[in-house]
């Protein structure tokens, strides 16, 4: 399913944002890394989608109702077999009907760990007067508590991205501080320009895209795995 | 395609044929003081007072209607009760080139919104591109139409977009006591039709403006905004004052980007990624224009090392400490040329590592000579990027002939020559507001910005200029322009 298709069926369905797997589609048909996945309905389904996939695995649900999932306790991390997919499976969806009884249920993502990294956050809004921004910064408290984060209007060039990462106050860490290995900042870039780049996600959907957060890209010294993905759609009439 | 623009704006610039109306035959109204004040300027091509039933206005023939006047009309003028307007532009058959409506009553206003529309179909149907409306007026000294009662007939190199028509007025009136020379200044109000991109690309592509000034409040078309300048690549410093900058904070946001992103990120990135540079005040605005106005941008060797020269041991410090804070360096010099100052002998009191710090009696010996040698060390063995001359007037009050102060600039002007391109020369004239001294103040600063060299009233003022520089700078440099 292309981008256009996928955008086109959320509308379809009413929907404000893409889910998860529709996101990660997006993404993947720019040339973003995304984990392996697969879609299952129900725990009768995941010991059968467990042989398909390299272990450790996530589990996460579905759902149009749950935004912060985290929140929801609707993430299981570091699966190894089979029966204790089974069992995420069970404990998540008790966790999200106490979050939110009739919250609706479309499945849960089975999804392959990425190994550990760097996280990073890279997003996307629609601005009125400039249209299409994109954004980069840290992951955890650098986003959410110190607003460590730098924008540019799309289309960005590669140097605009190189300077986007100078920019963040955190920047010594992706360069390996306090005994940490560096990271890859090449892939840092590249996602960047995939997405706010000409011709990357922002550009090439700015009329339907209104947000986007790639929270968190885990970014290792080989390459960037984008973990979770969010993008709101524009208003009808926006 | 910069041929076309100049050639599409060159009716509004300098035009031929100036339409006014709302003129009244008692001569009372602004528009009466549009054609005096543009008659005292110098315009000298055709003026046609518009008027339902006069028959003269101001001694010129007036004529009924927009579609009338002898030859098609440059310019048009407008400022009479909203409503009117569009009737008025419908019936130019095309023989308008521009109408600009200082009117207002449109857009700016709820109620004003369908008459806005209505003004725009009647330009498009009448064939004239629409200036305002809410807006002041044009100061082109190349066409001798001013909406001032002040104004030097000189072209300038400082072109202005405002949003604001009584900014507008500031700008033009502070900005002419601080030295700018304009090549002009177009207030465009609520921009229903020719807008600040327009305007921006007209200035880029006009061989007398050298630097931009705008304006903005809302850049209704941002993204135009973005794609001019950066396909410009900084040919020409570009200095944005934004007003509204703080306003919006996003209120229904879902995801992080969208919470973090408030109305300034755009701005900050846009001169990010094209080097225009964003000011906050006023006088930030008008420092900034003036710094572009008289130096040389250098981007093969941005500002950043920053001489301080002058009597004021403490404002010296406290200035080093603000350079700082803005990017520039103030660093002591190496021991070549502290050996070097050091063999000039100087009197007890005086400084010599950066800042250098002379007392009066040092800066007036051998009639400035003594200072000139300081800036011959400075500028050949010190080699900062910038030079900033700082003179206490009054420490000089009542003590020095009225000289020192022309030998001092003349000597930094002598060394300046020596090493052309090296260091950009800022002045900075303190004083403590007692009238004579500012009257001493206003004379020197406009024979000395005369000759190139931007004045300041204090060092932070000269600081945060330079560093607007070493933005403009830094950037051609980093996309090596």
């Amino acid at each position: 399913m292309s981008g256009f298709e996928a955008i086109a069926e959320a509308r379809k369905q009413g929907r404000a944002a893409l889910d998860e797997g529709a996101g990660k589609q997006l993404l993947a048909s720019f040339g973003v890394v995304v984990p392996k996945s697969l879609v299952v309905q129900d725990a009768s389904e995941v010991r059968a989608a467990f042989g398909r996939l390299n272990p450790p695995l996530v589990l996460k649900v579905l759902s149009p109702d749950i935004l912060h999932k985290s929140e929801a306790r609707a993430v299981w991390l570091g699966i190894t077999s089979g029966e204790e997919l089974a069992t995420a499976c069970e404990e998540v969806l008790a966790s999200v009907r106490a979050y939110k009884k009739d919250a609706r249920i479309e499945g849960f993502l089975v999804e392959e760990m990425a190994a550990a990294g760097q996280e990073i956050v890279v997003g996307g809004v629609r601005d009125p007067q400039f249209g299409p921004l994109v954004m980069v910064g840290l992951g955890g408290i650098f986003v959410e508590v110190l607003a460590d984060v730098s924008f540019r209007i799309c289309p960005i060039t590669r140097q605009d991205a190189e300077e986007m990462l100078d920019e963040l106050k955190g920047a010594a860490l992706l360069r390996g501080a306090r005994g940490r290995k560096p990271v890859s900042r090449e892939a840092i870039v590249d996602v960047l320009l995939k997405v706010g780049g000409e011709g990357g996600v922002l550009m090439a959907h700015a009329q339907d895209i209104a947000e986007a957060d790639i929270n968190p890209l885990i970014v290792s010294e080989h390459g960037a795995v984008a973990v979770d993905a969010r993008f709101v759609l524009t208003q009808a009439m926006d | 395609m910069s041929d076309s623009v100049i050639e599409a704006f060159r009716p509004l610039f300098e035009p031929k044929t100036v339409a006014v109306v709302g003129a009244s035959t008692k001569g009372a109204a602004l528009p009466n003081v549009f054609i005096r004040r543009i008659r005292e300027f110098g315009y000298t091509g055709a003026i046609y007072p518009i008027h339902p039933s006069a028959g003269e206005i101001d001694g010129l023939k007036a004529y009924r209607n927009l579609g009338e006047t002898p030859e098609p009309v440059d310019y048009a003028y407008i400022a009479i009760a909203a409503a009117q307007v569009p009737p008025l532009l419908r019936e130019a058959r095309g023989r308008v080139r521009f109408a600009q409506v200082i009117s207002s009553g449109f857009g700016e206003v709820d109620e004003g919104r369908e008459l806005q529309d209505e003004l725009v179909a009647a330009a498009r149907a009448g064939g004239a591109r629409l200036i305002g409306p809410n807006c002041l007026g044009i100061y082109t000294p190349r066409g001798r139409v001013t909406f001032t009662e002040i104004g030097p007939e000189e072209t300038g190199p400082v072109g202005i977009v405002s949003q604001s028509g009584g900014l507008g007025t500031d700008i033009i009136r502070r900005g002419l006591s601080r030295g700018l020379v304009f090549s002009g200044l177009i207030t465009v109000g609520n921009c229903a039709d020719v807008g600040p991109n327009e305007l921006l690309e007209y200035f880029g592509a006009d061989p007398q403006t050298r630097v931009i000034g705008m304006y903005i409040e809302t850049a209704r078309d941002g993204r135009r905004l973005f794609e001019i300048l950066r396909a410009t690549r900084a040919a020409k410093p570009v200095v944005i004052l934004k007003g509204g900058r703080t306003s919006q904070g996003r209120a229904a946001a879902i995801s992080h980007t969208g919470s973090l992103a408030g109305d300034d990120r755009a701005w900050v990135a846009l001169s990010k990624q094209t080097g225009c540079v964003l000011v906050e005040t006023l006088d930030e605005f008008i420092d900034t224009l003036l710094i572009f106005q008289t130096l040389t941008p250098q981007p093969r060797h941005p500002t950043r090392r920053v001489a301080l020269f002058g009597n004021g041991g403490g404002a010296s410090v406290l200035a080093t400490d603000y350079y700082a804070r803005l990017g520039l360096d103030v660093t002591p010099f190496g021991k070549e040329a502290v050996d070097a100052l050091v063999a000039l002998k100087l009197p007890p009191g005086t400084s010599i590592t950066n800042p250098v710090d002379c007392p009066v009696g040092t800066l007036q010996q051998d009639d400035g000579r003594v200072a000139e040698k300081i800036l011959e060390i400075i500028y050949g063995i010190g080699k900062p990027d910038a030079l900033v001359m700082h003179l206490n007037l009054s420490a000089f009050a009542g003590r020095t002939k009225p000289e020192v102060l022309d030998n001092l600039v003349q000597a930094a002007l002598r060394v300046q020559a020596r090493y052309p391109g090296q260091a950009h020369f800022v002045l900075v004239l303190r004083s403590d507001g007692e009238p004579a001294l500012e009257e001493r103040k206003r004379a020197f600063r406009a024979s000395a910005v005369a000759l190139g060299i931007p004045v300041y009233d204090e060092m932070a003022d000269a600081g945060r200029a330079l560093a607007a520089l070493q933005t403009h700078e830094r950037f051609k440099s980093s996309r090596r322009l």
